[in-house]
């Protein structure tokens, strides 16, 4: 029987299958919302079991762990089954509450940051707060945060990691591609430095953030290195967290891409095709046309979510680039919200030309937000189901 | 010759600043290039007139090319910045030809800036007086401060898409105040889209801080 995973893989590896694999992510606040609109919570909520009280107590217990919509409605989520390798600093911060006002909370991230979030609004409890400080001001403040960032910590892994029975379990998962999962070069440095301050150390302080770039290599590979090492192509697909892009353009100039960026993209895509993964996506919001060149040149051969309001378009990147881009999302979830003609317009334009092209997984371009309501998207889901088969 | 003087002609100092702005030369050269030029008897409000804002017009239309990024953008705005922190002690107020007065702020609810913070610098670069009411702003505090600022312009900035309804709420509160009949209202942040400003009866939606600094500037000509 072909399973999603295999849909899946036929897309990126540009073949067809029985159907396409139809794509999704939800926010939280989104799922929350529709739990209260009617969404089953039994049909939805994922258990695992696990030792109690995260490991103090000799019970196994079912815990609830989240919410996975994705069988429920027939997508898939590329980020479903995950090798377990912890990319973030260790140890981490204690994550902690630093201030309180009437209107804002301000709380220490786990990875150093300070952010703060409106306790006032509608979405307010849950809606993405702001950045205020950032751990990473200098060189000696790098060379601080550095020393969290030991690729060899034994706590990368998790405490029962064996590649063997991993890869086993991974088998197991076919709703889904098995991914590795880390952090591109432009958003580890954009997360400890604040946007601004990266974007600006460019120019001020270049050795700066070559001496960064140089060590998050390093780090990338030497921390994914024996999952890869040991499972290689049974990782089906690497998934590379960038954000570089606005609505303008990439964050960065192509040229200072290519002098501070490139060589390190090329070492680490290098590093997964010698073990034969060779299926890398890149995640980056908005417009990231002007960049495309180099990332092909750098080694990605998949994007996502290809953000309409940013101007991208699937099927000009398909008659452009070929089969040197795989591509994923760029149904524009604004008019995919409203629901009848507006939803069938947008569907209609894109997917039945990309389904003949290949190398397409159709879905939203971006996570399902709170204003998509239950019931659109149930409209929603009926209605590029129809498309799915081959 | 003095050792300025070996750098820049007299006649050629205030577009050799605004080149090396355009350019992104270092800190050391431009400083280097303002030095020269305060010492060749320009006035401030000169330098930043026929220099500094030339080179940050440059550094617009490259950014609007596609050729400079928000990298480019931050490091000339952190550029015309530092020489502003030079000039500004030298400057009486009536010096400077003021281009317009703008009323700035991100909508309540919403507590992002990034964009904002652009948009603000490269406007009070270019020569508008800027009145940034921060972040998380009451539709009253906005009407307030254009009561007391009398602006030109009213800048309304959004990232997230759930504060677009703030947005609307915000718009009307100030229509609805009567302000002033001309005021002209423009919306940006990753939220909005063209449409939605005429939607909700603002004047334009800027999808970046540049092209928001020049629709204050064909606003200010007419």
């Amino acid at each position: 029987m072909t399973t999603q995973r295999d849909r899946f893989k036929a897309a990126i590896h540009f073949k067809k299958s029985d159907a396409m694999a139809w794509v999704e992510m939800f926010w939280d606040e989104t799922v929350l919302r529709w739990l209260e609109d009617g969404l089953p919570a039994q049909r939805v909520t994922t258990l695992e079991w696990e030792m109690g009280r995260g490991g103090t107590a000799l019970l196994n217990m079912p815990t609830v762990k989240g919410f996975n919509l994705n069988s429920y409605f027939g997508c898939i989520r590329f980020v479903g089954c995950l090798v377990p390798v912890d990319v973030g600093p260790m140890p981490r911060y204690k994550l902690q509450l630093l201030n309180e006002t009437d209107r804002y909370q301000e709380f220490l991230t786990e990875t150093g940051a300070t952010a703060r979030r409106s306790k006032t609004g509608e979405y307010s409890w849950y809606s993405m707060p702001m950045f205020v400080d950032f751990p990473v001001k200098d060189r000696e403040t790098w060379y601080e945060y550095r020393k969290r960032l030991n690729p060899n910590d034994s706590r990368r892994y998790p405490k029962d990691w064996d590649a063997e029975a991993y890869a086993r379990t991974f088998e197991m998962y076919q709703d889904g591609p098995t991914v590795v999962r880390f952090n591109g070069f432009y958003s580890f440095g954009a997360q400890l430095m604040g946007i601004p301050t990266f974007n600006l150390m460019f120019y001020k302080d270049p050795d700066l953030i070559h001496d960064m770039i140089d060590y998050w290599e390093y780090f990338t590979v030497e921390t994914i290195r024996p999952a890869v090492e040991m499972l290689k192509d049974r990782i089906d697909l690497a998934f590379w967290w960038e954000d570089m892009a606005d609505r303008h353009g990439p964050c960065i100039s192509p040229k200072t891409f290519k002098e501070f960026l490139l060589p390190h993209y090329k070492r680490v895509t290098s590093f997964l095709s010698r073990h034969k993964i060779d299926r890398v996506i890149m995640d980056t919001d908005g417009n990231i046309k002007p960049m495309l060149d180099l990332l092909i040149e750098a080694g990605i051969n998949g994007q996502w979510p290809l953000e309409v309001n940013a101007g991208m378009n699937a099927v000009e990147l398909r008659k452009k680039y070929g089969e040197k881009l795989f591509l994923v999302g760029n149904l524009d979830k604004v008019e995919l919200a409203k629901g009848g003609e507006a939803m069938r317009r947008e569907v209609d334009s894109k997917v039945p030309v990309l389904k003949e092209l290949g190398g397409y997984l159709p879905g939203a371009d971006h996570l399902i937000p709170v204003e998509f309501t239950l019931e659109r998207f149930k409209e929603y889901a009926d209605y590029i189901k129809r498309y799915l088969p081959y | 010759m003095h050792i300025l003087g070996a750098v820049c002609q007299m006649s050629d100092v205030l577009e050799d600043l605004g080149d090396a702005i355009g350019r992104l030369d270092s800190e050391e050269h431009v400083k280097t290039l303002l030095s020269a030029a305060l010492s060749q008897g320009f006035s401030a409000s000169e330098i930043v007139e026929k220099g500094v804002r030339k080179g940050l017009q440059t550094v617009g239309e490259k950014y609007e090319a596609g050729e400079y990024f928000l990298s480019e953008l931050l490091y000339a705005g952190s550029l015309v910045e530092g020489l502003l922190r030079t000039l500004r002690p030298r400057m009486r107020d009536q010096e400077l030809d003021r281009e317009g007065v703008i009323v700035l702020g991100t909508v309540r609810g919403d507590i992002h800036d990034i964009g904002k913070n652009i948009f603000k610098m490269l406007a009070d670069s270019s020569g508008f007086e800027v009145h940034d009411l921060g972040v998380d702003v009451d539709p009253a505090a906005f009407v307030g401060e254009a009561k007391k600022s009398n602006p030109d312009v009213l800048g309304l900035s959004a990232l997230l898409t759930t504060t677009l309804v703030e947005m609307k709420n915000t718009v009307e509160v100030v229509r609805r105040a009567g302000v002033k009949s001309n005021l002209k209202i423009l919306l940006g942040g990753n939220a909005v889209k063209k449409e939605f400003a005429s939607q909700i009866g603002a004047d334009a939606g800027a999808l970046d801080a540049v092209e928001g600094l020049e629709i204050c500037k064909r606003w200010m000509q007419k």
